[in-house]
């Protein structure tokens, strides 16, 4: 009974919490707009009325690409830097989001976009010449 | 690539597509572009923030699908807060070797890390609205004027009735068949008929009223023709122009029911051997009988001024050599107008 009384209040507290949340959500407008997130919702089936909901999906999606290109941006710092010859060069390392980056980040989430490296015109290309029929 | 390249390309794709895809996605990469510049980026590589982009729309996509699944099992159509958080939940919650994942407890605040993190994130990251104002799309164009109107909307029951009310209605079948242009009148060829001969009465009418008096004002002889010079005289000024002849002839007609005949009796005469002056100037001012001389009556009434003008030949003979050259001037006038009542008879017959 206690159990449950205890339980029950959590409850009631995480309901008020929950709630209040939702209410901040009103005054953060997050980066992605809300049309944006209503439209691809629709298309997925997803209809509701209440925009609160929508700023939710909008502020998850944001923490989802905020921790990726996070993740992307600590694998470029932690990349060594390229060759200078003033120390001035070093400190002005230009953070650009590639693809390698990318790669490493998402992959953490189950992702795999590695690149090819190269595009060969035979599947023959580059194998030992001794090996190729003729 | 800075950040601000992307909503460049966003402006430039709004104003022009027509795409909405295209539209929708590169306000994504826009909104992409701008957290990760929050993140600490400066510059993007096209290929890495097109790629991110599309990850983040499938986030969305896969979020909505899932949400709206939970929501469906439980008997919902619209999805409420504890069918996102069970989606967030369900979405990322790899990793948990004790079942855990979808579960009752999970949904609330204080048990789900997923939305725990999130509530943290709102918490402490930095407000940054997207930057550009965005339009409401998907963009609706009045549908009504696209959209084919129901059955039930233009009142139109359809062939069968296998087809509900509520479906699109047909297309009107001149647009797949060819159909008669002309909206068809009835005809009615009795009806035209009858009408016709109406009219033909009518005519008839007139000119035999006309024929009658003509008929009394050739009985009471030549006094008529003096009167009709003094009245001629009298309306000197109605008559403007010989043209003009056949209003005039209505008017002496409608006063002293003055006919055809004694316009042409003078000329008859002239023809002859002419008569006298006073009927010269009657007949010159009524050379030309347009309507009137159409009349069938002018047939009849030829043959009574040639007998008036046999009689009266031998009177004027005397007279004759002395007024000869306007006796030749006469004559050809009277022969033109009587060559023009011959030729007009064909016409009589369309009366």
């Amino acid at each position: 009974m206690n159990h449950g009384q205890q339980s029950g209040e959590a409850k009631h507290e995480d309901d008020a919490a929950l709630t209040e949340f939702l209410a901040s959500l009103m005054d953060y407008t997050p980066t992605i707009p809300d049309d944006l997130v209503e439209h691809y919702l629709a298309k997925s089936g997803f209809q509701c009325p209440d925009v609160r909901l929508i700023r939710l999906v909008a502020v998850a999606t944001q923490k989802f690409v905020a921790d990726v290109a996070s993740d992307a941006l600590q694998h470029c710092k932690a990349r060594p830097a390229p060759f200078v010859k003033d120390k001035k060069q070093q400190k002005d390392k230009r953070l650009i989001l590639t693809m390698e980056d990318l790669s490493k980040a998402l992959r953490e989430y189950g992702v795999n976009v590695k690149h090819p490296e190269y595009f060969a015109d035979s599947p023959s290309t580059g194998m030992d010449p001794a090996t190729r029929e003729e | 690539m800075s950040g601000e390249r992307a909503q460049e390309d966003l402006a430039a794709s709004s104003s022009g597509c027509s795409e909405s895809y295209e539209f929708s996605h590169a306000a994504a990469k826009a909104a992409v572009a701008q957290v990760c510049e929050s993140v600490g980026y400066e510059h993007f590589k096209d290929p890495a923030l097109e790629s991110l982009a599309g990850f983040a729309l499938q986030y969305i996509l896969q979020l909505g699908k899932t949400a709206i699944s939970f929501a469906n099992l439980t008997g919902r159509s619209q999805c409420n807060v504890f069918d996102i958080i069970l989606a967030l939940e369900d979405l990322t919650g790899d990793g948990d070797d004790d079942g855990g994942g979808v579960s009752s407890e999970s949904c609330s605040l204080g048990r789900s890390v997923k939305l725990k993190g999130i509530v943290d994130f709102v918490n402490s990251s930095e407000e940054m609205p997207f930057s550009q104002p965005l339009p409401r799309f998907p963009v609706a164009i009045s549908k009504k004027k696209m959209m084919i109107p129901s059955f039930v909307e233009i009142g139109e029951t359809p062939p069968g009735n296998h087809i509900p009310l509520w479906l699109p209605a047909f297309p009107d079948p001149h647009t797949y068949k060819e159909t008669p242009m002309w909206i068809e009148r009835a005809s009615d060829p009795r009806g035209d008929k009858i009408e016709q001969a109406r009219q033909r009465r009518k005519a008839e009418r007139a000119l035999l009223s006309l024929q009658r008096k003509l008929v009394c004002k050739i009985s009471s002889g030549t006094r008529v023709w003096g009167d009709m010079d003094g009245v001629n005289e009298d309306e000197g000024e109605l008559r403007s122009v010989p043209p003009s002849i056949s209003g005039e002839k209505v008017e002496s007609l409608n006063r002293d029911g003055l006919s055809v005949v004694e316009a042409f009796a003078p000329a008859m005469e002239a023809a002859r051997d002419g008569f006298c002056s006073e009927v010269d100037t009657e007949w010159n001012k009524k050379k030309k009988p347009d309507a009137l001389s159409k009349l069938r009556t002018e047939k009849k009434f030829l043959g009574e001024p040639l007998d008036l003008s046999l009689k009266m030949k031998g009177e004027d003979r005397p007279l004759s050599f002395v007024r000869e050259e306007d006796r030749d001037d006469k004559r050809r006038r009277a022969e033109f107008i009587l060559r023009q009542c011959m030729e007009n008879p064909v016409d009589l017959n369309q009366l």
